[in-house]
């Protein structure tokens, strides 16, 4: 009974995030040219894709808990203690794709590829600071709607996160290394 | 524990604070962010490769996200069970099992149904008209690879949120993270090792 319940309600959302992962796997199908153009670019994609997932699942289950404990509500939405959350997760967005960029140029010249530092780190805070404004308006959106609806944020939001957040990290590191390339 | 700054009665007139958030951060993607260059890395290593045969540069997110959520899945059942009390910190719990159970044939059909999607869809979009593998060892290796990987991302699953809940921490912080990252590290890796032994 215990996993006939299991399957029913987390099987089609398993199925879903699968789907966007198609969705992500194709644009990185197409950005061949550019991660032959681009030494290193490949090497940041997992770490960026990771960052904006427990980035923006953190985001939204604090979200979820303020709204269980009343701090927010659909009428209340954009006040103080939202505001700090934001600033909180762009800042830790910005911080962390530093780290990322530095990590993988060191890791790289270990392997004995040299990518060029400026362009892999611009692409990583760019495309790491994108996708982190557009993920923490999303969640925004999604918990509003949730909390319209009167359900629990906690069932919703971190599948709807894991989905969309995929997709619209890997198109805004594929937007990103585009730009990089052009303008160097 | 990471993210969750709570306080309470402290005489602070907010509860979240962006200072907070962020050193509390820190440490966790740090240390996530390594591992997953380490990722990045075997990828690059095997960038000729993935660039002759995109249709496993395709499977790479679904193989990691299929994975993922399934370990999330579980650890927050086993979480959720370990609060309540319904399951108890034994290796040999049955509702632990069957739970372990569930996921394993979950992933089993997942893989197989998405590994045909995405045949099909390569085989038939415009991008990629030359596949250079046939639809059963392309299955083979996803299937092989996202089982293997349900496998073991189950059992570290299962033992971060036991060790969590033993330590007094929330399996509901810990599990997420943990299960991504070893994830797609072990994702990557898994799907190379299927390559060599099939192709």
């Amino acid at each position: 009974m215990l996993a006939k319940e299991m399957i029913r309600q987390s099987l089609p959302l398993i199925i879903l995030c699968g789907l966007g992962g198609i969705v992500a796997g194709s644009t990185l199908g197409v950005m061949t040219d550019l991660l032959t153009s681009i030494p290193g670019l490949i090497v940041v994609i997992p770490a960026i894709i990771a960052l904006r997932g427990n980035i923006s699942t953190a985001f939204g289950s604090r979200l979820g808990s303020a709204y269980h404990l009343g701090i927010i509500d659909a009428d209340n939405i954009w006040n103080i203690e939202l505001k700090q959350n934001i600033i909180g997760t762009i800042i830790l967005s910005f911080f962390t794709s530093i780290i990322i960029g530095f990590l993988a140029y060191i890791s790289s010249i270990f392997i004995g590829i040299y990518p060029d530092p400026v362009k892999l780190i611009l692409i990583v805070i760019i495309a790491g600071f994108i996708s982190g404004l557009i993920l923490t308006q999303l969640t925004i959106i999604i918990i509003y709607a949730v909390f319209r609806r009167g359900y629990d944020p906690d069932n919703i939001t971190g599948p709807a996160l894991a989905t969309f957040g995929d997709i619209i990290t890997m198109l805004c590191i594929f937007g990103t290394a585009i730009l990089v390339e052009v303008i160097f | 524990m990471y993210f969750w700054n709570c306080n309470f009665g402290r005489g602070d007139l907010l509860i979240y604070n962006w200072k907070k958030i962020v050193k509390h951060g820190i440490p966790l993607l740090t240390l996530t962010a390594l591992i997953e260059i380490i990722a990045g890395q075997i990828l690059q290593g095997n960038q000729s490769f993935l660039i002759g045969l995109p249709i496993f540069l395709i499977s790479i997110p679904v193989i990691n996200s299929i994975g993922g959520n399934i370990g999330s899945v579980l650890g927050a059942r086993i979480a959720s069970g370990l609060h309540v009390g319904y399951i108890t910190l034994d290796i040999k719990d049955k509702k632990m099992h069957d739970n372990l159970i569930t996921s394993i044939l979950m992933g089993v059909f997942v893989y197989l149904l998405l590994s045909i999607i995405i045949y099909y869809s390569v085989l038939f979009g415009s991008i990629h008209t030359e596949l250079k593998i046939g639809l059963i060892d392309y299955t083979i290796i996803v299937v092989g690879a996202g089982v293997l990987l349900v496998c073991i991302i189950s059992l570290v699953s299962v033992l971060t949120a036991f060790w969590s809940f033993k330590r007094g921490l929330d399996p509901d912080d810990t599990v997420a993270p943990v299960v991504t990252t070893v994830g797609d590290t072990l994702g990557i890796l898994l799907l190379f090792i299927l390559i060599g032994v099939v192709v």
